[in-house]
């Protein structure tokens, strides 16, 4: 699904990524760990191509979603319409227009109860927490229907039963078959979530590892942290 | 006091002609404006519109205004009003302007907003139109009402070729009773009241927009 070889990529001359190879099969869940800096954002933006590699080999077998770390939403809409707006470029050619915008709506609302924030539907994202937004930013993400979904931090705010909220919401989303990679920085949803687990330290692939046939993925990993202070 | 008001009423029927000079200025300058401004962003063009807006600012506007009355029909024979040359003047004009004023809002929006409209699979028409101009509008609406306020004190540059503006209103009625302060300052009333119902329109949009966001 996503082919990943010898990719670099420099910002004024510091290296950030420094020949990362990598492969996701379709339909797995991809964690990407690695400290604060370590250039986990970079790799995805450069998968969803906001970011130019300087050089390497990347392919990219269907469509992309998105979830920035700074959320992005689009202020002068509501919640909902955040989610709504970009779905009317989802199936153009879909004959009925009315069908799929009901889908689409009922989509939104089921996944807004999922994130247990069907009540802020009508809001604007100003007067959201920060958490609050960070759910909107992904089911947003989510509504275009990707094929590989790059998400990049979507517990970082959040509470141990909203992170369970994301988990599930994102185990049903794979379950139809979508791809993920996901960065995070919380080890313990990403071992729960994933299949496997890459960490990035000082642009390379530092470790890589398939969760299941490690007796404690997390602990196993927080260790390469420790050695990089 | 009879005459007052006879001078009043003579000089404030120039009000229409000034509303027109603004109303379709400001139409053709937001407009073009618009246009340029989307332009210079997306550098295809940013050479052409940065020497126009150039131009434009760096040369006088009653020059602007003469060369199109006097000088285009003799170039190239179109035969033009008053009206019609002084929208065409005082709209290039004005969209120099406003170009520089939406440009300045387009690149203070986060270059993020672009990216996630890009992530999300919006076409670039809808882009403009549903993600990035509502929200540099709403950022710039400030400057563009103090820019309508500028445009609205520049009409009266329309006299120079024989428009009958409030201005030229006021000075035909003070050539004629050798009387120039009551004239002037009728004229100075109704530039004023315009002046003042413009800011209070644009205050009213500005609550409306920040009401509907903080409800
Ligand atoms: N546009 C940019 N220009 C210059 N430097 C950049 C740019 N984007 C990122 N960097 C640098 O690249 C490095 C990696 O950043 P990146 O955001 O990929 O890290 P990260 O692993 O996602 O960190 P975090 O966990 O804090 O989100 C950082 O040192 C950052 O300063
Ligand atoms: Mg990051």
């Amino acid at each position: 699904m996503l082919k990943i070889h010898n990719l670099h990529k420099t910002f004024k001359s510091t290296k950030i990524l420094d020949g990362i190879s990598l492969e996701v099969e379709k339909s797995r869940i991809f964690g990407l760990a690695g400290p604060s800096g370590s250039g986990k954002s970079t790799l995805l933006r450069c998968i969803q191509q906001l970011e130019v590699p300087d050089c390497g080999f990347l392919e990219c077998g269907g469509k992309t979603g998105f979830m920035f770390q700074d959320f992005q939403l689009f202020p002068h809409m509501t919640v909902l319409e955040n989610l709504l707006y970009a779905t009317k470029f989802v199936d153009k050619k879909s004959n009925d227009k009315k069908e799929s915008k009901k889908n689409h709506m009922h989509l939104a609302q089921n996944m807004l109860k999922k994130l247990s924030i069907e009540e802020k539907a009508g809001i604007y994202p100003r007067s959201l927490s920060g958490g609050q937004k960070q759910r909107v930013a992904l089911a947003r993400s989510l509504m275009i229907d990707p094929d590989i979904f790059l998400c990049d931090e979507p517990t970082s705010g959040l509470d141990v039963a909203t992170i369970q909220d994301v988990v599930q919401l994102l185990k049903s989303v794979n379950e139809v078959g979508v791809t993920m990679i996901i960065a995070s920085h919380d080890l313990d949803f990403l071992t729960k979530i994933s299949d496997r687990i890459v960490l990035l330290k000082e642009g390379r692939i530092a470790v890589d590892i398939d969760v299941r046939q490690q007796p404690d993925p997390a602990a196993y990993l927080k260790r390469f942290y420790a050695a990089s202070s | 006091m009879e005459k007052f008001l006879a001078n009043s009423i003579y000089i404030g029927r120039g009000l229409g002609f000034v509303l027109q000079l603004l109303g379709g200025g400001f139409l053709i300058g937001i407009i073009v404006g618009l246009l340029l401004s989307i332009f210079r962003y997306r550098k295809a063009s940013v050479f052409l519109v940065e020497r126009f807006v150039s131009v434009i600012r760096g040369t006088p506007l009653i020059l602007q205004l003469s060369f199109i009355y006097f000088s285009i029909p003799g170039i190239c024979g179109i035969k033009m009003g008053v009206l019609s040359a002084g929208i065409i003047a005082f709209g290039i004009n004005s969209s120099a302007y406003v170009s520089e004023i939406l440009r300045s809002g387009i690149e203070s929006l986060p270059k993020g907003q672009f990216e996630a409209a890009q992530t999300l699979g919006i076409p670039k028409y809808y882009m403009w139109k549903d993600i990035i101009l509502p929200q540099v509008i709403t950022n710039v609406l400030p400057a563009l009402v103090n820019e309508i306020i500028a445009l609205l004190k520049e009409t009266a540059l329309i006299a120079i070729i024989g428009g009958m503006d409030i201005m030229r209103r006021s000075q035909i009625i003070a050539a004629e009773q050798f009387e120039y302060f009551t004239p002037l300052c009728i004229a100075g009333v109704y530039y004023y009241f315009l002046v003042l119902l413009i800011e209070l329109v644009g205050k009213k949009i500005e609550k409306k927009q920040s009401d509907v966001k903080n409800p």
